[in-house]
């Protein structure tokens, strides 16, 4: 088991793995930059080491200082957490070579599905339904309208580095897919240093589901049903919740299998994702997250598992202490990202409580929001017996959050939650700009 | 040596800089070493779960007007000498030319030279050798020349 756990991260990630490791009886030591000095996770970590200034390329990415840090403070292990080096192999490398145990899949795994087109062809290897494309990269325009020919219009150009939407085109009609092509190419090229792009049928408004996994070195994987991360703000997600509006009982059930499968073909192990486009009743692989993520409570919530315990486990070799059929899914719980609109004092700050209610936050009156890193300060999640009830207290609990000092997106939340078509369960990713649009928030 | 004069010894080999110390007196011998323990320089070490609002103490170091202080690039392990054997690059009260070493720091089995920016007099090493050494934390206390 591991005894102590250096932490490569900050914010409230890093407060959500020291609480599971106080539980276990781990010992946590968290890295910090200058900037977090007064942060939550260095308060309440057990140890802390400062590993550079406040830019995050100087501390958060810094490998060098991040493995000497395990090493030095006596850890045996690093949790990466998420963003910053959590999906970034060579990161992983560094830290078994220096005898840690890396809290995340293996390296060769990480850079398989880093690659995306080569992730999409495992998929569709494993038999998953991909979204129809280019069987590979293309390069050059009549490379492109051969592989465009078999696939119906709009289509999407795509970096096979990519992701956060840079890199990325649509394209409405033959005629502008040799020019998209170049500008989509050079976009990738200067954001990933990988001018590789490939083509897909471009979904119009789908729903963003993703299923997430728990697995172990012995072949156990398990998954713990979807999360539904539709209300997006450009690429970014907003509200999570599970289930899903529009996933059926056998619906549910196949892309669960198709997500284990994937994952155990890949010999994937701790927390994953996989992440779907869903689009009339029907569901598209579009990519896995090797890492947990920032919306997991939500899957915690509704199974009662600890996927920041099981994780630990799966990567210490102790194995997960649940299988596929102790899982329930019952409840239903949904997620509001808060999110930090200014940076500065915190002059005041009230959690809300009370029956399902949960707040996962850094924040505390006095703290001082640096303008360095993401500008997520806080998740509220709460549970119901059903959406209905779920999202009547999610208005609640919102309405009894307090943060003044600084600027947030608590508003336009508590709009979103109480809007009419947000509250029937019908539309896709482009709910936001239509809200938007209509000047609802 | 009696053992209240070796109790007292000890005591005071473990508070000195010392990681070692050898006497010969009188055909006796008494030798004590210390093993570097893993610290955190210019942190008081926490114990386990202490209650909140224990903020990261900032390494600020009291100094004279005078002087000033160099604090480490990187963390890592940091070392006085080049070897073990080898006698340390600097003692308190040297004069340091711009470009000579000063310590090694050693991360992830880089041996890290660390010189001196500009011409200067030691007036304090303030970490002990082998000790662990995190981004920022005070190393010397020097006077430019």
């Amino acid at each position: 088991m591991i005894q102590s756990l250096l932490i490569a991260n900050r914010g409230e990630i890093a407060v959500r793995i020291i609480r599971t490791c106080r539980e276990m009886g781990i010992r946590t030591v968290v890295a910090y930059s200058q900037a977090d000095r007064e942060s939550l996770p260095v308060q309440l970590a057990d140890a802390h080491v400062c590993v550079g200034p406040a830019p995050a390329r100087d501390s958060y990415l810094n490998v060098r200082n991040l493995v000497t840090a395990g090493v030095l403070s006596g850890c045996d292990a690093l949790h990466p957490g998420v963003g910053f080096l959590s999906e970034n192999a060579g990161f992983a490398r560094e830290v078994r070579e220096a005898g840690l145990i890396f809290v995340g899949p293996d390296p060769e795994v990480i850079d398989l599905l880093g690659d995306k087109i080569r992730a999409k062809h495992s998929a569709q290897e494993l038999g998953i339904p991909v979204i129809p494309g280019s069987s590979g990269s293309v390069t050059g325009a009549e490379e492109a309208m051969v592989a465009a020919s078999s696939i119906e219009y709009p289509l999407i150009v795509k970096a096979a580095a990519g992701g956060g939407g840079k890199g990325m085109r649509i394209v409405r009609t033959p005629g502008e897919l040799a020019d998209v092509l170049v500008i989509a190419s050079q976009e990738a090229e200067k954001a990933f240093a990988d001018g590789t792009v490939y083509l897909e049928k471009y979904i119009e408004n789908p729903r963003h589901v993703e299923i997430q996994i728990i697995a172990d070195r012995s072949g156990n994987v398990v998954h713990l049903g979807e999360r539904d991360c539709t209300v997006q703000q450009n690429h970014q997600k907003l509200i999570e919740e599970s289930p899903s509006p529009v996933v059926t009982p056998a619906l549910r059930e196949r892309m669960g299998a198709d997500a284990v499968r994937l994952l155990r073909g890949l010999g994937y192990t701790g927390a994953g994702t996989v992440e779907f486009l869903v689009k009339d009743g029907k569901y598209y692989f579009m990519e896995v997250n090797a890492r947990v993520q920032v919306e997991h409570p939500v899957s915690e919530m509704v199974t009662g598992i600890d996927i920041i315990r099981q994780q630990l486990l799966a990567a210490s070799d102790e194995g997960l202490e649940v299988r596929q059929e102790d899982v329930r899914l019952g409840a239903y719980a949904v997620e509001c990202r808060i999110n930090a609109r200014s940076a500065g004092k915190v002059t005041q700050f009230m959690s809300p409580g009370g029956f399902g209610v949960r707040m996962d936050t850094f924040l505390y009156a006095g703290y001082l929001v640096p303008p360095w890193y993401d500008h997520l300060v806080g998740k509220l999640i709460v549970t119901g017996k059903t959406r209905a009830e779920g999202l009547r207290r999610m208005k609640r609990a919102l309405s009894e959050l307090v943060i003044e000092g600084i600027s947030t997106n608590i508003e336009s939340q508590k709009k979103i939650v109480s809007h009419p078509t947000f509250l029937k369960g019908d539309y896709g990713t482009g709910l936001l700009a239509d809200l938007l649009k209509e000047g609802a928030l | 040596m009696d053992l209240k004069e070796l109790y007292a010894l000890m005591e005071k080999f473990e508070k000195s800089g010392l990681s070692e110390i050898l006497i010969k007196k009188d055909g006796e011998e008494i030798c004590l070493k210390k093993s570097p323990p893993v610290q955190v320089a210019a942190l008081p070490p926490q114990t386990a779960h202490e209650p909140l609002r224990q903020p990261a103490a900032e390494p600020a170091q009291k100094h004279a007007a005078d002087t000033e202080i160099i604090r480490a690039p990187l963390v890592g392990t940091f070392y006085r000498a080049a070897a073990p054997d080898a006698p340390p690059f600097v003692v308190k009260g040297d004069t340091v030319k711009k470009g000579k070493p000063l310590c090694i720091l050693e991360a992830m089995k880089l041996m890290n030279e660390f010189q001196a920016d500009f011409d200067l007099e030691i007036v304090a090493i303030l970490v002990d050798n082998g000790n662990m050494v995190e981004f920022g934390a005070p190393l010397f206390e020097v006077r430019r020349l």
